[in-house]
């Protein structure tokens, strides 16, 4: 029976290969979006598992998740200086680390922080080791950039028309060793050496700004005081709010809520240009690359739109997310943000899912109607097997079989080929983003692949069933 | 081998008012070679079926060694009838891909037949009909050819009857009547009863008995004609 099951299939082999692609295609797409969906959730879960507690100033959650934890850029508000020392001296806290953002290097973004973070976040060394200096940088795992190499950051990005810092060249000492997350893509230096280029962290007193930043930053005279100055009249001093829009540079926009009016940064960056390189212009090139770090932070460190903390224990993280979640600032654990995320985008997976299923349905139809033909056309040849003495049940077992035969290969091959096709776009997405995307088959994809087959079963045994119950006087006269 | 006894059978079609085979009574003693004759559709192949038990008996009687296989079900009378009847077609019904061995084992195979004492008969049958390579794809076989294996399947089981409608019909004369020898020698040589619908006379002429039917009755039957004269 296997034999003639081969030989049949040999002979009909140009249809039975379409019906194989049929359903390769179809389960593949269902695998696909299934495996994706998980690996997207998985790798982004484990890219956010290393960062327990975020603080930044109050506004979006998510925003503030998807900036630090996975650097993609967006204008956040500053929370102050202050907010940061207050952390630092916390007991409840391990260490709680700066991030600053806005600058990047040949695509790769420049990320401002401390060796406490570099410490807390990664798994050591792959080459080299932690920056000393102000002028000294480390790469993530997927920068290509050798140890030794220059680093001249650009304001905001090379695509929206940032200009090259030409206050500073940072060196690459050290290159960390992969973590999976967007992380490994970024170019990480002390946060004092961009705050220093964007000419913050100095003590300067214009009281002249001071009214329009308090506006602002209403709920936080602290924060104004601590770092106001600076902001309004330097084109740094928005760059750690800002990550990528270059010309958000004006003062005002760093302090506001992420919602700036295009039409007032524009306005304000021009008048600062003008005013910058008058007033401020001392503040650049006064970039020792020599100079030993200070990681002590006190109320005069400047505003920052995010800061990392790892809290001693659970109950502390608790207790500090509370804490924070004030008036001014916000604190967010990234995994539970991730967590409502997916709630909102279960549904686009539902509709992926809808048209995967609805794919999966419409293939199901054609596989019938061909194998219906099919058997139909082939009438006579199965009443002959009857009529010189084959079983009724060995027809049954033939038409059902070699359908059978196609169904699995095609979702043996649906299963690889979406598996493969999750692989290269969680790929494209670990070039992209850093995110590594888990692409992995879970025990729920057997039952997926169980139920596939039953169907799969069910449907060939319609044919098999018209094979069985055919008259072979009948066929035969056909 | 096998004798028939057909009585008051009566065989219908959904679509006619007339019925296309009545025959009241017919005898064929075992091992007699019978011819079945008659225009196209005079209801040969009808009677074929019915006494292969490819069609269902509605009404009437037919025996096969005196058991009626009208009350068998349908599993019943494939069962019967693989294990009773070897069927020669005019199409051959042979499947490509398959080569001339496996083909005439097929039957048996799929029935769960075929062990080694049957896959040596099908050797020495395939040899008997003149077919020297067994491993041949019988797509790649003459027309003749294709009928040599046939009758080769039809003979593997033993059956104490050959059933064969025109089994020379689309075949060229040459290996028409070489066919028809087959088959008249290998029914001589088993002693298996022969049933042949046909419209060859080199064929019909050369068998025991003729039978002739028109609209489904007989018209002429030779033995009852000797028996008259
Ligand atoms: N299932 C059916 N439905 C309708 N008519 C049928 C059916 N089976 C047989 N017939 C009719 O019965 C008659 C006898 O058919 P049968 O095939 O027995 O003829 P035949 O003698 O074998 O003819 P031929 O020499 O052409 O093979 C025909 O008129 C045919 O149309
Ligand atoms: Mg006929």
């Amino acid at each position: 029976m296997i034999s003639f099951v081969l030989a049949d299939l040999r002979r009909l082999w140009l249809g039975a290969f379409v019906l194989v692609l049929l359903v390769a295609l179809a389960t593949a797409l269902g695998v696909a979006v299934t495996l994706q969906e998980r690996a997207l959730r998985l790798g982004s879960a484990r890219a956010a598992e290393r960062f327990d507690l975020v603080v930044g100033a109050a506004g979006s959650e998510t925003q503030l998740v998807l900036s630090s934890v996975f650097l993609q850029p967006s204008p956040l508000p500053l929370v102050p200086g202050s907010v940061l020392a207050k952390l630092a001296t916390d007991p409840r806290v391990a260490w709680a680390a700066p991030v600053g953002f806005g600058d990047s290097f040949m695509g790769y973004p420049l990320v401002g922080t401390t060796t406490a973070l570099v410490k807390g976040t990664t798994a050591g060394f792959a080459e080299g080791g932690l920056f000393a200096h102000e002028g000294e940088a480390i790469v993530g795992a997927a920068v290509h950039l050798p140890l030794g190499a220059e680093i001249k950051p650009m304001h905001g990005t090379a695509e929206t028309g940032g200009e090259t810092h030409t206050e500073i060249t940072y060196r690459v000492v050290g290159r960390v060793k992969p973590t999976g997350t967007p992380w490994d893509r970024a170019i990480l230096v002390p946060v004092q050496a961009v705050w220093h280029i964007h000419g913050l962290g100095h003590d300067h007193h214009d009281e002249d700004h001071d009214e329009d930043h308090e506006g602002h930053h209403d709920e936080d005279h602290h924060a104004a005081e601590a770092h106001g100055h600076d902001h309004h009249e330097d084109e740094g001093a928005s760059v750690p709010a800002v990550q990528q829009v270059s010309d958000v540079g004006a003062p005002s926009d760093a302090a506001p809520p992420s919602a700036v009016p295009a039409d007032h940064d524009h306005d304000g960056e021009g008048e600062h240009g003008a005013d910058d390189h008058d007033e401020d212009g001392h503040h650049h090139g006064h970039i020792d690359p020599d100079a030993a770090l200070n990681e002590v932070f006190t109320d005069e460190a400047p505003g920052l739109p995010a800061i990392l903390v790892k809290p001693k224990t659970i109950a502390d993280a608790y207790r500090l997310r509370q804490e924070y979640r004030t008036a001014g600032t916000l604190a967010v654990f990234p995994g539970e943000v991730l967590t409502r995320l997916y709630g909102t985008l279960g549904d686009a997976k539902m509709v992926l899912s809808a048209v995967a299923a609805g794919s999966q349905a419409l293939v199901a139809a054609a596989l019938l109607l061909v194998s219906v033909i099919h058997v139909t056309q082939r009438r006579r040849q199965i009443g002959a097997l009857r009529a010189f003495g084959a079983p009724r049940l060995a027809v049954f077992g033939i038409v059902w079989s070699e359908l059978l035969v196609l169904v699995l290969m095609g979702i043996a091959l649906g299963f690889g080929g979406g598996y493969l096709a999750a692989r290269l776009i969680g790929d494209a997405f670990t070039r992209q983003t850093g995110v590594i995307l888990p692409v992995e088959f879970a025990a729920g994809d057997g039952a997926m692949a169980l139920i596939l087959l039953a169907t799969g079963m069910v449907f060939a045994a319609i044919p098999a069933l018209m094979a069985y119950r055919q008259s072979p006087a009948q066929a035969l006269r056909s | 081998m096998l004798s028939l006894s057909i009585e008051n059978l009566v065989v219908r079609v959904p679509d006619l008012q007339q019925p296309v085979l009545v025959i009241d009574r017919l005898d064929v003693p075992s091992g007699q070679h019978l011819a079945v004759t008659g225009g196209s559709g005079s209801g040969k192949s009808t009677l074929l079926n019915i006494v292969s038990g490819l069609e269902r008996v509605r009404q009437g009687r037919v025996l096969w060694n005196g058991s009626d296989i009208a009350p068998l079900s349908e599993s019943g009378r494939d069962r019967w009838r693989a294990q009773n009847v070897g069927l020669v077609m005019q199409d051959f019904h042979l499947f490509a891909g398959l080569t001339a061995l496996a083909n005439v084992l097929l039957p048996a195979r799929l029935a769960g037949a075929a062990d080694a004492a049957t896959v040596a008969r099908a050797q020495d049958l395939l040899a008997r009909v003149g077919l020297a390579r067994p491993s041949q794809r019988v797509e790649t076989m003459s027309r003749g050819e294709m009928q040599r294996v046939a009758i080769a399947r039809a003979l593997l089981r033993q059956p104490g009857v050959i059933v064969a409608d025109e089994p020379t019909a689309s075949l060229d004369v040459e290996s028409g009547a070489a066919v028809g020898d087959l088959l008249l020698e290998v029914a001589t040589e088993t002693g298996s009863t022969l049933i042949v619908a046909s419209h060859d006379p080199r064929l019909i002429e050369r068998l025991d008995r003729r039978l002739a039917l028109a609209a489904g009755r007989i018209v002429t039957d030779s033995a009852a004609a000797e028996v008259a004269a």
